[in-house]
């Protein structure tokens, strides 16, 4: 099946590398793109989004999973006890 | 009213919903479902056929009731509860259980009638039929945990409900005017009985649209209703409070902080979230966050930036749902930590859901990219910076889930050697109607701005915000592979406010087992002494009059109403399912009542 083929064909080396190429590639262009709306400081600096983005998924991740452990997750039958 | 309805050439929309419903149950096999399909799409034409203008005003006792008001506003949400009705009787028409159609259609009706609705008690009406409706959806997953699921469900909008009446009721006596007009509410707390009545109204409001700390309800109800009970229900209750916000309450500054919190809430929780329809339900409260704030931000460009979003968010929604529901559907769960290394034998289910978490992530050319943005401009523009900021920490966050996390724990992660195959044909065509619906919108999203109830002014393709999408999703991207370790799903819930329902009514009982004895044991004494003797007294020399003199007539009577209630005893079965069951149907019969008579 083609399909099958295709998302298997996505899990190798090369798409890592195209990848990679891609986020830099982003930063790089940032530089140079034309900014019509600027609404705050973050909108003047160069990949300031690929920093926020990267930032926010690390905050995210980590304090919740802080706040889970704080006592917030429970066994799955904590209310059938 | 339904000559004058069908004299003036259109019909409430509703009506194919509520009246049609009822036929359900006289059909079989393939007719009942060539029926059901038909049904939903006439309700979709009468939308597209609808003037604007007031009509079906009605008197009853003295106020007037007003049950079709049509302006741009209410247009656009009809359109997308009819295209959804659509898409979700497609998804569901294979289920055998006539009770779980029937219950939708209702469901969808009665978002329709307050949709329309241009008085209160209208609206007041087809709120309840909602939460009346809907709550079978959940009940006919007939299991225990669903059933007690329900009951909390039930709980939560009854109160809300009757926060929402306290609210109209306390406006008509302060105005005198029940029609559903701009009641914003400023500050924190009412002021006056006029800002009273505003404040309980978007109290009631915001119960429905399941703001912290009234939310708990529907991370709770949806993964606890049946497969398709959860699609139709991920797209109406939120979204018509959504709808009833903006009409009442938008520029309600409070919205725009709850929304903000609302919206990283969900997020957060859906970190933590194990079952994978739950985890979805956690993302709807995240994105109406989004509109919440969007309507307590009240600018022409937010509100337009909340209708589009709405009409975006119930499409990519109920088509998550229903990837999610399809594996639940074939594999019998919908944990994370069950699934994986599906992509081998449901791939197109993968392609269709993936499609629904980039419309949701917001991702350029799907559907989300057009609507979302322009909420979040919306606060740029007005110089919010720290909602700005957080809500593009939201955006963030959603990706990471819905986008990645939900997809990569079900499709690929660990292979738990599932036997799986691709859903049946209808849903597979509901989530490619879906899937073909976000993207369509993603590419050619100028009917959708054409449908939003002010002029727009915005442009979501510039090269710049283009760019700076892109930058934080796959920054994004980026963070999920290098932190996938951390992201591993727990086989765990998590605690959120139903906790003072669940531990409370233990905590209730515990406490009303030694009043029940005190109640019994001395109120009862002194009820006995105080109360019944003389009571009794005076009633023997009633009876002897009533033994010669009232009882002749009275035996007949008696001995009718007894046979009468001999019958009606069969009804009280004690089960609130039950009760629940006759309350809609009164709703119903009073509705089509309504409806039929001049």
């Amino acid at each position: 099946m083609k399909l099958l083929d295709l998302i298997q064909a996505l899990s190798t080396k090369t798409v890592k590398k195209i990848a990679y190429s891609v986020l830099v590639l982003l930063i790089a262009v940032d530089f140079i793109i034309p900014r019509h709306e600027i609404h705050f400081f973050g909108d003047k600096i160069p990949g300031f989004w690929s920093l926020f983005g990267f930032i926010a998924c690390v905050l995210i991740i980590i304090v919740s999973k802080w706040i889970g452990h704080m006592g917030l997750m429970k066994d799955e039958n904590y209310y059938d006890e | 009213m339904m000559s004058e309805i069908f004299n003036i050439q259109f019909l409430h929309p509703s009506v194919f919903y509520i009246l049609g419903g009822l036929l359900i149950p006289f059909l079989k096999g393939r007719v009942k479902q060539v029926y059901m399909l038909f049904v939903s799409l006439l309700a979709f034409f009468a939308v597209v056929n609808l003037p604007y203008g007031t009509f079906g005003a009605y008197e009853f006792l003295s106020w007037e009731l007003t049950f079709l008001e049509v302006d741009k506003l209410s247009k656009v949400f009809a359109y997308i509860f009819t295209i959804m009705g659509v898409i979700g009787v497609i998804y569901s028409i294979h289920v055998k259980n006539d009770g779980e159609h029937f219950s939708a259609f209702y469901y969808v009706g009665g978002s329709l009638g307050v949709t329309f609705a241009g008085d209160f008690l209208t609206l007041f009406l087809f709120w309840e039929m909602m939460a009346f409706s809907s709550v079978f959806l959940i009940w006919f997953r007939k299991s225990k945990s669903s059933l007690d699921s329900g009951f909390r469900y039930l709980l939560w909008h009854v109160a809300g409900g009757l926060i929402l009446l306290a609210g109209i009721m306390l406006q008509y006596s302060v105005s005198g005017d029940l029609s559903v007009q701009y009641l914003p509410f400023h500050g924190w707390w009412p002021t006056d009985f006029q800002s009273l009545a505003s404040f309980l109204i978007i109290i009631g409001f915001i119960v429905n649209a399941a703001v912290p700390p009234f939310g708990a309800w529907l991370p709770d109800a949806y993964p606890a209703a049946t497969v398709t009970g959860a699609v139709f229900m991920s797209a109406f209750t939120t979204k018509t409070a959504v709808y009833a916000l903006i009409r009442v309450c938008a520029g309600s500054e409070m919205l725009i902080v709850l929304g903000v919190i609302m919206a990283i809430y969900g997020v957060v929780y859906a970190v933590l979230e194990n079952d994978a329809r739950r985890l979805l339900a956690y993302h709807i409260i995240s994105q109406v966050g989004y509109m919440v704030a969007g309507v307590g931000l009240g600018t022409p460009m937010a509100i337009n930036g909340v209708v589009a979003h709405a009409f975006c968010h119930i499409l990519y929604k109920s088509l998550l749902f229903m990837g999610t529901g399809s594996v639940l559907y074939v594999t019998g769960t919908a944990k994370l930590t069950e699934l994986g290394g599906l992509y081998k034998t449901m791939p197109r289910t993968m392609i269709y859901t993936v499609i629904g978490g980039l419309s949701i992530s917001a991702f350029p050319l799907f559907s989300g990219f057009v609507s979302k943005s322009m909420t979040v401009t919306a606060f740029g523009e007005a110089h919010l910076t720290w909602a700005f900021m957080a809500l593009m920490l939201a955006s963030a966050g959603t990706f990471l889930h819905t986008g990645l996390k939900v997809p990569y724990f079900i499709w690929f992660g660990k292979d738990q050697g599932l036997k799986a195959k691709e859903p049946p044909w209808n849903m597979e065509l509901a989530m490619g109607i879906g899937a073909f619906f976000c993207v369509g919108l993603g590419i050619f999203y100028k009917p959708l701005y054409a449908l939003l109830p002010h002029a727009v002014h915005f442009e979501p393709y510039t090269a710049y915000h283009t760019w700076e999408t892109l930058q934080l999703l796959l920054f994004t991207q980026l963070g999920f592979f290098l932190l996938l370790k951390k992201l591993w799903c727990e086989d765990t819930i998590s605690l959120d406010t139903d906790w003072f329902l669940r531990k409370g009514a233990k905590a209730f009982m515990w406490i009303t087992k030694p009043l029940a004895k005190i109640e019994y044991k001395f109120i009862g004494e002194i009820y006995e002494f105080i109360i019944q003797k003389p009571i009794m007294g005076t009633a023997k020399v009633f009876k002897i009059i009533d033994t010669v003199v009232v009882d002749g007539a009275v035996n007949g009577l008696g001995k009718l109403t007894l046979a009468w209630s001999r019958k009606i005893q069969n009804a009280q079965s004690g089960q609130i399912q039950h009760y629940a069951m006759y309350m809609v149907a009164g709703f119903i019969a009073l509705i089509v009542v309504i409806m039929v008579l001049p």
